[in-house]
């Protein structure tokens, strides 16, 4: 296809990760509702970076989701993993789960083993790992997603829901795939959890350096969390890029209805008024130290730092 | 902390709904030991109020609301009072043993409760049966069963789907359907159980609007428990819960000013609110609220021009 027409399209010379060229959705065909989940969508998923997935509740990025490890399969289009079909040999497809892992909304409704520790190797042992391999799974596994070691013999059903969220991540984190999707991994908790898991996820991306694509509808957690962000909008993207040349657009995205991070809605007030501020602002960091220069505020020592910010940070 | 609204109620105008008195909680561990919930909670909720409760995730403010409407399991380790107005001449503790199951029943119909999960409290298949549930096992007569539930449906906006299927619906209008269940039984009082926690931005937007609604023009008294700091900031008080223990009690303004405390109790500011802070600490004075985006818009801008005329009178 024309390259020209890829969103987030990779740099000459790098093979995306992922890449979907020309995908058509539809559910219920034939129906009264019959209703086009993803019209014509081209876009490339980067390697090794951590990328954001956005849009209102049926906007089409769940069905996305489902389409890269092969629980859909598109309409018309194709999607490439490592530039090769992933339906080419539709009997393989199941190796394909493997490669792509997906975590799901709510992950913690899954859970059924007797132990966490079996919970979290129930996916390398249907990979047919041996037994020492699958051990060191299970920890590594446990200890990105944050689930603490004395957890692993208790029953699943004993823990808190922030826990049995963390088990369930790790499940799919323990089939070390090479791409990590996550639907709404934070959904429920409270900021201190939502770090936590987002902070796993990072660490599982620093350290592995698999791709990893995470679904949310919280604007604040991917300027937090992710390098690249994909906006959706009516089943098709709307935007996407560096989270830079996202946010930078960050009037467009307020005009579709997104929630905006309070921080880039508080800059864009302040912009109307008349203050010299970068648009685009959606880290409090980056937020106070446009402040500063604004008010004429001398720099902060690097000593004395604490002391400047005296209120609560954001993670 | 000790309970200092309701000490000198001189000035306080409102009804006292519910009074919470000294309640400590715990739950049965496997083992049988206690396993502590709530410590000497002390809480006034006046009529008309709404109240945002804030609080890490096991910091015992489902638990806490939960007590309110008797729909615990296990009384045990239940010590303290919770005096509620409505179930006779007088405060009546719900947490004494003359609680009678129709007591029960009445408390439940005057203190509704609304969940986390959509999916789980619609129980018709049709919207209007659903919304009819409720009153019809209270027994009301079907002329003013009907009133009821165009009534309820008319005021969280979902008229237009009386016919439908509830499974047919998104999130936040599944939560509106089980809100309107809830106002067609006429509560006093409305718990909100971390409803917002699984819908999206629309759908939140959605059930805050009725939330606000319900509260402003019915009348109904609004506990809502949260963790999103923007649902706070629009309340008219907030209280934060902490391992089971109420470390925070005020207006939005108040409680937002205690940044690390907030911080300690895993909780975070809103990002313009930290923002302003950081301003003001680095000495600009900013007046007026910051609570949300706008507030500190609008002080910040205020401070900046101020500035800009007292610092360069030459320029402009």
């Amino acid at each position: 296809m024309d390259p020209a027409q890829i969103v987030n399209r990779v740099p000459e010379g790098e093979v995306p990760k992922l890449r979907l060229e020309h995908i058509t959705y539809r559910y219920s065909i034939g129906t009264p509702f019959e209703k086009r989940a993803l019209d014509d969508v081209s876009l490339d998923i980067r390697r090794g970076r951590v990328t954001g997935l956005i849009g209102h509740t049926g906007s089409g990025k769940s069905t996305l989701v489902q389409l890269l490890n092969g629980l859909s399969k598109p309409e018309t289009g194709r999607v490439l993993l490592d530039g090769e079909d992933i339906w080419r040999e539709p009997k393989e497809i199941g190796k394909i789960r493997f490669r792509v892992g997906l975590v799901m909304q709510y992950p913690e409704y899954q859970l059924f083993e007797e132990t966490v520790r079996a919970d979290i190797a129930f996916g390398p042992k249907n990979m047919k790992l041996s037994d020492e391999e699958i051990k060191t799974r299970v920890s590594e596994a446990a200890a990105f997603a944050g689930v603490a070691e004395e957890l692993l013999d208790k029953s699943p059903f004993d823990l808190s829901g922030g826990q049995k969220r963390r088990v369930a991540i790790a499940g799919v984190m323990a089939m070390r795939p090479e791409v990590l999707v996550l639907d709404e991994p934070a959904a429920g908790l409270d900021p201190q959890g939502r770090h936590a898991i987002f902070t796993g996820i990072r660490e599982y991306n620093r350290l592995t350096g698999s791709t990893v694509l995470i679904v949310s509808h919280s604007m604040e957690d991917m300027a937090q969390y992710c390098d690249d962000v994909v906006v959706m909008s009516h089943a098709k993207i709307l935007m996407a890029g560096t989270r830079d040349q996202v946010f930078a657009r960050a009037e467009e995205l307020e005009a579709v209805g997104l929630d905006i991070p309070l921080i880039t809605r508080m800059t864009l007030l302040l912009i109307r008024g008349g203050m010299p501020l970068p648009s685009g602002i959606y880290t409090l960091e980056a937020a106070e130290e446009a402040l500063s220069v604004a008010f004429g505020l001398p720099p902060v020592p690097p000593d004395k730092e604490d002391e400047g910010k005296g209120g609560t940070r954001s993670w | 902390m000790e309970d200092s609204r309701s000490g000198n109620s001189s000035q306080r105008q409102k009804n006292t709904l519910i009074q919470v008195s000294d309640l400590s909680f715990a739950y049965t561990g496997e083992d049988g030991n206690p396993i502590p919930v709530l410590s000497h909670v002390n809480l006034t909720v006046r009529e008309g109020e709404y109240i945002v409760i804030l609080g890490h995730n096991g910091s015992g403010k489902s638990t806490l609301a939960k007590l309110l409407n008797l729909v615990v399991d296990d009384y045990t380790y239940a010590e303290g009072h919770i005096y509620m107005s409505g179930l006779g001449e007088e405060m009546r503790d719900i947490l004494s043993e003359d609680m009678t199951e129709e007591d029960v029943l009445k408390l439940r119909r005057q203190v509704g409760m609304v969940f986390q999960n959509p999916d789980n409290q619609l129980v018709a298949t049709i919207v209007e049966e659903d919304v009819a549930f409720g009153p019809e096992n209270l027994g009301v007569p079907q002329a003013e069963l009907r009133k009821r539930v165009d009534e309820a449906l008319a005021t969280v906006g979902m008229t237009e789907y009386a016919g439908h299927e509830p499974h047919r619906l998104s999130g936040g209008q599944k939560q509106r359907v089980a809100i309107a269940g809830i106002i067609a039984m006429k509560p006093r009082c409305m718990i909100f159980d971390e409803s917002t926690a699984m819908l999206d931005p629309l759908g939140r937007r959605e059930v805050i609007g009725t939330m606000e609604k319900l509260n402003r023009e019915e009348g109904i008294t609004v506990l809502s428990i949260t963790h999103y700091m923007d649902e706070a900031a629009r309340a008219d008080r907030v209280v934060v819960l902490s391992d089971g223990e109420i470390i925070l009690d005020g207006t939005p303004g108040e409680v937002f000013a205690e940044g690390e405390v907030l911080r300690k109790a895993g909780l975070d500011l809103p990002q313009c609110t930290a923002a302003a802070q950081y301003l003001q600490n680095r000495g600009v004075r900013l007046e007026g609220s910051l609570n949300d985006p706008e507030s500190c818009a609008e002080a910040i801008l205020k401070a900046w021009n101020m500035r800009n005329t007292n610092t360069q009178p030459g320029v402009r």
